[in-house]
């Protein structure tokens, strides 16, 4: 398909696309009952030019596929070229490509009784009387070819799966709303299948009483799922687009010691059986795992082909684009911790508590597992002030209930400066490898 | 094409089919500091067939390539038939309905030339620039499309709307060394072309408000009274309340339905708020849903007591409730489900200095960076605020993010002014892996006597 897109552009363009087919099929549980199955099949084209001569680009996208969709495609990237930057672009050759584990074949074959079954199965372990039990099973088929005029050509497949289940439980006016997620590139197995369970379970076990909040600068655990606060300044911040742009705190800081000399990040496309997985990006670049941050220095910062090429930098294999628009930074999987961020990627869950083992020694402070409203407000800048979703009380070294309106505040920047500890949970959660961070000096408020 | 879609739905073999398609052009142009990041035009089409059959569930296949539509509405079938259902889904009965609604395109923005979009922004983005050396970064966006829409059901209702919309956005980023700030303001109308011009000033305040945020102090979390300007008071009701009213939320939990109950009160006289898709030419606005039910403007709390929620026609149905129109999907890659149009809170009386008379230490929090809600507990981020001291507004404050409590925060409501405004911003809503949907809030503003403000404890 993408040879022949590239085959209608004039002699001398330029020009690198993806294709990209991707079937979902998924069953839906309401309330403990199923009520609805889906599926879905898209398919489309995303085409980027370097026009012959003054280098001007243009970006097109389309999901007509028909002959008539792929000539209007051609046509609208060469009419967005006429009004594009110049750019110096050097698009990758051809290169060899490692074959990764994110297609699996029994999960492409199962059919839509074997995912009823899936969901059927969490349901019942998970409904009791006063509970209402939500429960998704989807898997998801794709296909994509990335290509352009410098030979490069790959082609993958992939499945992933997901299992997604909430519980709501409404007492009097009191709504607890508990979470968690599979995702995989496989069908669960019995052991994650509890570990889902199990996880949904603890986080509902330790929610009664409901204790009021403490208040003041406070060490917080943030689980796995809590996180998401503390590392997405971060993520924007090792972006090459923030750095070119002049809005980066990391710029310039390369080799510098920034953070707890035991935080590591790492981005690494190459973890075997993840949705974040692929054997090279959306503009062909071939994939590398990347440490970004080592031992609380700044190592990398991720670039895709344009912002390398705008920078003077190479890409490191982080181009992401939908059929949609032009090609942007992104993210595969990334993988934080200390020294055992090392070994992860092949991590499964451990049996752990909520927290991590992180509790002992906690006089008084709160474990967060989810905030509300993370990623509105300015972001980058590293200052955070988030209501709580769902949070627990730790007084000497145990929980002693479920937290409501409170809210936490800080500065990710001040707070990694000094990191109390890594728990012994580290878990996947989506895209994202990491275990309970404990961090010492947070703002808890509350009503 | 409407051909084809009769022929289509006649060869279903459920008991109840629908089938949407749709085609939608749309162009985008996007600059970031001085450079343009690209201008496109693309094409987008597929469709959605839903379908019930008697002790089944929903069968759901959506696609985009039509020509295989025949096979869809087999597979849809199939897929409803997998689900087996003892008390089978309901629909709430609706007059079919029959009509080809082209909404004002007020500029038919496949008319104009993208380079003629280009200048604009430019311009806009210019204006950003050159606000202060301080500006270091602008993210200038512009978005229009117009989707041609096929609705069909083998109740009889058939209809084609033509939608457009027009979304332009400015981020400024100031910053004097390791103090980084940001303004955000955005325009999102169903509209064309006409209603992109002459906002220049809109994005020179933008970056007026990043540079002067360089100097404000982050808020000191605590409990204050708080007042919302219009913006975040319509940000505040979507969240703190609108997502509540989803009947979705209730329907399948006779404890949600319990805490929900018709006639519960859940703030003071002064409080009246409702939902109205059809509006005119907001975002959310639309002529019918996509089940092909009529929008219409429904009240959800009158004088501080709840008296409607919003419906698709299963919730109707189950809860023995009339349809309100509010079976929404952001696309046809996905069934529809409930979801709010323009929400507001109505007018009172009085203004801004009434609310403040009285306040010896407060916050005014204007301006809206987002809000997300968990049902009970809420966030609504603020854009920038003031201190308010002795009934006066006093400096500038930063970081002002309120933390909400549906049954304790609207009940703290003590007085709302008559100064109404629909928001008219970009962005969107995002529910159930559908993100974003095109939504209005409007309010006026809104004081509340005590809110919690997170923050610094220790400043």
């Amino acid at each position: 398909m993408i040879a022949r897109v590239l085959g209608r552009l004039g002699p001398g363009a330029r020009a690198d696309g993806i294709w990209r087919r991707v079937e979902q099929t998924g069953v839906s549980f309401e309330a403990g009952r199923l009520k609805a199955a889906g599926a879905s099949e898209e398919a489309g084209i995303n085409l980027r030019v370097l026009r012959a001569g003054d280098k001007r680009v243009g970006f097109a996208g389309s999901t007509a596929v028909d002959e008539g969709g792929l000539q209007s495609v051609v046509t609208r990237a060469l009419q967005s070229a006429e009004l594009g930057e110049p750019l110096e672009l050097a698009f990758p050759g051809p290169a060899p490509l490692s074959s990764l584990a994110i297609f699996d074949a029994a999960a492409a074959a199962a059919p839509l009784t074997r995912l009823v079954e899936i969901g059927q199965r969490v349901v019942e372990r998970l409904q009791r009387e006063g509970r209402q039990v939500n429960v998704g099973v989807q898997r998801e088929i794709g296909e994509c070819t990335v290509g352009n005029t410098a030979g490069a050509d790959g082609s993958y497949a992939y499945t992933r799966v997901a299992v997604s289940a909430d519980v709501t439980r409404i007492g009097g006016d009191d709504v607890l709303m508990v979470y968690d997620m599979f995702h995989a590139a496989a069908l669960p197995d019995a052991v994650e299948l509890d570990a889902l369970i199990g996880s949904i379970e603890a986080r509902l076990a330790l929610a009664e009483p409901v204790v009021e909040s403490p208040e003041g600068a406070l060490p917080v655990i943030f689980t796995p799922a809590g996180l998401g606060v503390i590392l997405l300044p971060l993520e924007q911040a090792l972006s090459g687009k923030a750095v070119l742009q002049g809005i980066s705190p990391l710029a310039g800081k390369t080799g510098e010691r920034v953070f707890d000399e035991r935080l590591s990040l790492i981005d690494d496309p190459c973890a075997p059986g993840r949705p974040g997985s692929r054997p090279l990006d959306d503009e062909g670049v071939v994939s590398q795992r990347l440490a970004l941050v080592e031992q609380g220095r700044v190592r990398q910062f991720i670039y895709d082909l344009e912002t390398a090429a705008r920078a003077g930098q190479s890409s490191t294999g982080h181009g992401e684009r939908g059929i949609f628009g032009k090609p942007a930074i992104g993210y595969s999987n990334l993988i934080v911790g200390g020294d055992a961020a090392r070994d992860a990627g092949r991590g499964t869950r451990r049996e752990a508590g909520l927290g991590g083992g992180l509790l002992a020694g906690l006089d008084d402070g709160l474990i967060v597992d989810d905030l509300i409203g993370v990623g509105q407000g300015n972001v980058i800048s590293g200052a955070f002030s988030h209501p709580v979703g769902l949070a627990y009380r730790v007084r000497k070294g145990e929980v002693v209930g479920r937290v409501k309106n409170a809210a936490v505040a800080g500065d990710v920047y001040e707070l990694l400066k000094r990191i109390g500890g890594f728990g012994n949970d580290g878990r996947w959660l989506g895209s994202r490898w990491s275990p309970s961070i404990l961090l010492d000096g947070v703002s808890v408020t509350r009503r | 094409l409407k051909d084809r879609l009769t022929d289509a739905l006649k060869r279903s073999r459920s008991d109840y089919a629908e089938i949407r398609l749709e085609h939608t052009w749309s162009s985008s142009v996007a600059f970031r500091g001085r450079r343009l990041e690209s201008a496109t035009a693309a094409l987008d089409q597929g469709g959605c067939v839903r379908v019930l059959n008697r002790g089944h569930g929903w069968g759901i296949a959506s696609f985009t390539s039509v020509e295989q539509l025949p096979a869809m509405i087999a597979r849809a079938d199939e897929l409803s038939r997998v689900v087996r259902l003892a008390e089978p889904i309901q629909l709430v009965e609706v007059a079919p309905h029959s009509a080809d609604v082209e909404l004002d395109l007020d500029g038919d923005v496949r008319g104009v030339p993208l380079s003629e979009k280009k200048r604009l922004l430019e311009a806009y983005n210019g204006e950003m620039l050159a606000v202060s050396d301080r500006v270091v970064d602008t993210q200038a966006v512009y978005r229009d499309e117009v989707s041609e829409y096929w609705y069909i059901n083998s109740e009889g209702s058939l209809l084609r709307q033509l939608r457009p919309e027009v979304v332009v956005s400015g981020v400024a980023i100031a910053r004097r060394n390791g103090n980084i700030e940001k303004g955000l303001e955005s325009v999102g109308l169903r509209r064309g072309w006409n209603s992109a011009q002459q906002l220049a000033g809109k994005f020179r305040v933008v970056a007026e408000r990043a540079v002067q945020l360089l100097d404000a102090e982050r808020v000191k979390g605590g409990t204050y009274p708080v007042i919302l300007d219009q913006e975040l008071g319509g940000v505040f009701i979507h969240e703190a309340f609108g997502h509540l009213s989803e009947a979705d939320f209730v329907y399948e939990n006779p404890q949600a339905r319990e805490m929900m109950t018709l006639g519960r009160r859940f703030g003071r006289p002064v409080l009246n708020v409702g939902d109205n898709g059809a509006a005119s030419g907001l975002r959310g606005t639309l002529p019918f849903d996509d089940e092909g039910v009529p929008t219409q403007d429904t009240p959800l709390i009158r004088e501080g007591v709840l008296v409607g929620r919003l419906h698709s026609r299963e919730t109707a149905a189950k809860l023995g409730e009339r349809p309100t129109g509010n079976a929404r999907a952001i696309s046809f890659r996905h069934a529809p489900i409930v979801r709010m149009t323009n929400t507001y809170i109505a007018p009172g009386h009085g203004t801004l200095d009434d609310l403040l008379r009285g306040i010896d230490l407060g916050v005014y929090a204007c301006g809206a960076f987002g809000g997300q809600t968990m049902l009970e507990n809420f966030s609504f981020t603020a854009a920038y605020g003031y201190m308010i001291r002795n009934g006066r507004i006093a400096e500038l404050v930063k970081d002002v993010v309120l933390a909400g409590n549906l049954f304790e925060t609207l009940d703290q409501i003590d007085h709302i002014a008559g100064d109404f405004q629909w928001n008219q911003m970009g962005g969107g809503c995002g529910k159930g892996g559908q993100f974003p949907l095109p939504v209005t809030e409007g309010a006026p503003h809104v004081r509340i006597e005590r809110a919690l403000i997170g923050g610094d404890v220790t400043a």
